[in-house]
């Protein structure tokens, strides 16, 4: 009997077809073998900020470092301005006007100034589009939460959370914030440096191989610290001298080690699944923190992490990271060595005005953050790095929880502690809340 | 139409099927135009079949249970502010694009078979609208289809919590482990810590002021003081037995051997498995709304306290709305359990706790050393195997001893219903699985010393807790006297959102409950 024509018609068509999809696999395959092992989600660096319509920022806490990035704010493009400002001390915001009218020649409406601990909850109502964000870190889970209810972007410094809750909420919020179309960009400003970026590039490249260990170090003097001054409530006090206290910082391996934890977890692509550390205070004079910590954190994959960080005067201090690969090591920032210890990469520093080596890589960070978040706006590129932070925040609180038990900490004990630390209400005057420095473990009996 | 494609066209077609060119242009149009015509029809009698299939009336004209019709209207899927309107087939199949045509026909086939096989009516549709079976038959895919953002603006604490709780947990948890009642509304499916439970006033009885009394090795009736509760307690004389099966006994899993001779001396056991009556005794005098803090990481926080502090609110109904009563207590902890042991014993001045394993097994088996206390091969009681489940099986003789899964239709029962065991004891097997004191080792008889053990209490530590006896969900292996199971701490708790997780309620367990042991002062 005669074989029905189309037999081998279809069969063709059934080939072809094959071959075709056989080919587009193979085409993906090829143009993967190009990338970098993982998807590097890098935006480019600019060195201004596109120009667009004004975006009128907020600044809530107006210490420091919000009157800092307030200025960083207004030196990352074109139209951008400052339009209102809330803290809860009155002598801050006038500080804070002054310097702003001195210096940069803007004058702040009296009905955008704000003071008292609800003074965010006014300035949030208020037309501005981005709100800058530098309260003590204990603050940042609630404000941040009702920045992104008020559908407003957000740059915020870290630390973000002081507790797990705290942690947990800004995690929320950021998944907000991202279906909302919100952009976020936090203080985590070695992200925003272009020599660590590269570097960054450089190892997901497979340049020094696979991570096998990494160090992370904050060893510096001590930070500062208030006395008590007659006519502050204890509440008053507490804020004045926030980085000593656990509650308002999260204890300095929070408030100021995050930075350099958060470059290796920013490396590793990962957040540690446990943590044993030790600490103790030494020379603290003020508050409630440690002064020194060291930390073993163990990723999923066994690389440890040590970290180590100490607020102590006339002491080694070292404030770096340094990862190793199973082909040469980094200290993150500018070069890659080989194992035997000559260079392998190198980060090209630009050149200055004056043809010197810039080290600031081009760029001051704290700038360059607020480039970022302004270019994200402007060019609708979302960024949204809370939830990161929020994690690298975690993994520090992980840490601290550990040193301060003397037992061993996990991630998912983070993800599901109830632990919240704080005054059970936040109002000026007595706090109520006993100063008590822990001590791990138990005596021998 | 393009000229060009109409010649080609034709050309296939006449290769294909063998029409020679002659007839000239009009043959050719009308073959051409004839076939469109039919793509067009069968496309939309395709369509159209899909689509009439796809209706709520097309569904529920097998599906005959008035019940999930009317439930669904009274859900937030039909009664919502926002006025849409959520219909059977967009939960009940993946969303288009992801196998809903193959799922269709797949369950379509189903449906056809259950319906020439089985009588709708005699199905256990309640049971089927439990969690368990309920994520059979509702595709995630389709939640995630139209719930698109876990984080809207707007949302509760909790709710975030809950979210982020889940999105670390995807692989483990379904949409529906929370979200249970969004299809098909209940009143007993409750997502939420429910602080009104177990607080209802009892029936009008006289409130006991004193304990019961023992006297000698004989029953006794416990009074819980300041309530109107009350309730039997069996003598159990002492002795020695074999704990454990034969390698010879059917359906038998290797936990249960070697054979162990056990000596247990005499004690007292609850005649009936503990009541919500009692438990809700223990909750209302107990209970606490506090937290259950992990309270160990906030070293700032130690050194509180109390005496007894109770559970707090469960989440959702651990009665699934069965009743309490004399209904056998369920979901609640092995934690919970010890401390409702610790609280018996103080309000009534004696030693209540719970039994070791080989307390339990002593008592189950009341001398004998069969299978179960009562006669059968375990082997002929289940509907296993093909012949079984098209013949059915004799169960007579289990039934009137054992509420299990042939029997039970998917619930817990009350005592009175089954006959009593030879010491006197109902429901030792089967209804709810009991709680042992005892760590579950899967080896645990192999690790005693060869001879006589007295009074054994299990391995020194563990990870899990031995229970007994099995429940209305199991078939007849598991409710056999020497059959071993064990807590599951983490499955048990899947749902629970609260942070920490409860540990006086299993969110996730409603089989498990416990009975008591009284120690005798010989």
């Amino acid at each position: 009997m005669e074989k029905p024509k189309n037999t081998s018609r279809r069969k063709f068509i059934e080939n072809s077809a094959l071959l075709g999809a056989l080919g587009a696999v193979g085409m993906s395959q090829f143009l993967q073998s190009c990338k970098p092992r993982v998807k590097l989600d890098l935006k480019p660096f600019l060195d201004e900020a596109p120009d667009g319509e004004l975006l009128k920022a907020g600044v809530v806490g107006c210490g420091g470092r919000g009157t800092g990035a307030a200025f960083n704010y207004l030196d990352a493009g074109p139209n951008l301005s400052i339009h209102a400002v809330a803290d809860v001390f009155q002598d801050r915001v006038d500080t804070f006007r002054g310097k702003l009218k001195d210096e940069r020649g803007v004058e702040l409406d009296d009905a955008n100034v704000f003071v008292g601990f609800d003074a965010y909850k006014r300035l949030l109502e208020t037309d501005v589009d981005v709100v800058i964000m530098a309260t003590p870190p204990y603050f940042r889970p609630e404000q941040f939460a009702a920045s992104v209810e008020a559908r407003k972007h957000v740059f915020m410094e870290k630390p973000v959370a002081v507790d797990p809750v705290g942690a947990r909420a800004i995690m929320a919020a950021s998944k907000q914030a991202e279906s909302a179309g919100l952009c976020v960009v936090t203080g985590t400003q070695r992200r925003h440096g272009r020599n660590y970026t590269d570097i960054y590039k450089q190892v997901k490249m497979g340049t020094m191989g696979d991570i096998v260990s990494a160090n992370a170090y904050w060893n510096m003097a001590h930070l500062w610290f208030r006395e008590q001054q007659s006519g502050w409530t204890e509440m008053e006090y507490m804020i004045r001298d926030w980085v000593n206290w656990t509650w308002l910082s999260g204890d300095h391996i929070v408030e100021q080690h995050i930075h350099n934890i958060d470059v290796i977890n920013w490396f590793t692509g990962k957040f540690p699944v446990k943590a044993v550390g030790m600490g103790s205070r030494q020379r603290r004079l003020t508050g409630d923190c440690f002064d020194n910590f060291s930390v073993d954190f163990v990723y999923d994959d066994e690389v440890h992490m040590h970290s180590m960080c100490r607020q102590i005067d006339d002491c080694a201090n070292n404030v770096s990271e340094h990862i190793r690969g199973t082909e040469g090591y980094t200290n993150c920032k500018d070069t890659i060595w080989n194992p035997d210890q000559t260079v392998k990469y190198e980060y090209e520093y630009p050149l200055d005005a004056e043809g010197e080596i810039d080290k600031t890589g081009g760029n001051n960070h704290l700038v360059q953050e607020h480039i970022d978040l302004v270019t994200a706006i402007r060019t609708g590129e979302q960024v949204v790095q809370a939830e990161t932070t929020a994690k690298s925040n975690l993994t520090a609180i992980m840490g601290r929880q550990s040193a301060y038990t003397g037992k061993e900490v996990t991630w998912d004990e983070m993800m599901s502690s109830d632990l919240k630390i704080g005054p059970e209400e936040i109002v000026m005057g007595p706090v109520g809340m006993e100063a008590i420095i822990p001590i791990p473990g138990s005596s021998p009996e | 139409m393009n000229p060009l494609i109409i010649k080609l066209f034709l050309a296939s077609t006449y290769q294909m099927t063998g029409i020679p060119r002659k007839k000239g242009k009009r043959y050719n149009k009308l073959i051409f135009l004839s076939g469109i015509l039919l793509g067009i029809i069968l496309i939309f009698a395709g369509n159209t079949a899909v689509v009439k299939t796809s209706t709520n009336e097309f569904c529920a004209a097998c599906h005959v249970h008035p019940q999930a019709t009317q439930t669904w209207k009274r859900s937030t899927h039909v009664d919502n502010q926002r006025g849409v309107l959520v219909n059977c087939v967009d939960c009940h199949l993946p969303p288009k694009g992801h196998g809903y045509l193959k799922e269709k026909a797949i369950t379509g086939i189903r449906d056809v078979w259950g319906k020439i096989t089985k009588d709708v009516e005699s199905l256990n549709w309640e049971e089927k609208s439990h969690l368990e079976y309920a994520k059979d038959h509702v595709y995630e895919l389709s939640c995630i289809g139209c719930h698109q953002n876990n984080f809207p603006l707007g949302l509760s604490v909790e709710g975030k919590e809950a979210h982020l709780y889940y999105e670390q947990h995807a692989s483990e948890l379904h949409c529906i482990n929370c979200h249970i009642a969004v299809g098909h509304y209940s009143q007993d499916q409750i997502h939420a810590k429910n602080v009104d439970f177990g607080m209802s006033v009892t029936v009008d009885k006289q409130v006991y002021t004193e304990p019961g009394i023992i006297d000698g090795l004989n029953d006794f009736t416990e009074f819980i003081p300041d309530t109107k509760v009350s309730f039997e307690m069996v003598a159990i004389p002492g002795g020695t037995y074999l704990m454990g099966s034969p390698e010879t006994e059917p359906l038998r899993s290797a936990d249960e051997g070697p054979r162990l001779e056990v000596k247990v001396s005499s004690f007292f056991m609850g005649r009936m498995e503990v009541s919500w009556e009692e438990y809700l005794a223990f909750f209302k005098q107990t209970g606490v709304q506090g937290k259950t803090s992990d309270a160990y990481l906030n070293v700032k926080q130690a050194g509180e306290v109390d005496a007894i502090s109770g559970p707090t609110p469960p989440w959702g109904a651990p009665d699934q709305g069965w009743g309490k009563g004399t209904m056998p207590a369920m979901s609640m902890t092995h934690h919970a359990v010890e401390v409702y042991c610790q609280w018996l014993s103080k309000v009534t001045d004696k030693k209540y706790r719970l039994p070791t394993e080989a307390e339990w097994e002593y008592a189950a088996r009341g001398g004998t050393e069969t299978p179960y206390y009562f006669e059968g091969d375990p082997a002929k009681y289940t509907k296993r195997g093909l012949i079984r489940k098209i013949f059915g099986v004799d169960t007579t003789n289990i039934s009137s001893n054992v509420n299990y899964r042939l029997n039970s239709m998917g619930k817990s029962t009350l005592p009175g219903h089954t006959q009593r065991n030879p010491f006197g004891l109902v429901h030792m097997l089967g209804n709810v699985a009991e709680f042992c004191a005892d760590w579950y080792a899967a080896d645990a008889y192999e690790m005693y010393p060869a001879g006589r053990v007295d009074n054994p209490t299990g391995p020194a530590k563990g990870a899990e807790y031995v229970v007994r006896g099995g429940s209305y969900k199991d078939e007849a292996d598991r409710v056999r006297s020497a059959a071993r199971n064990y807590t599951k701490t983490d499955s048990w708790l899947k749902t629970d959102p609260q942070i920490p997780k409860s540990i006086w309620w299993y969110s996730d367990c409603f089989y498990v409950g416990f009975r008591v042991v009284c120690e005798f002062d010989e």
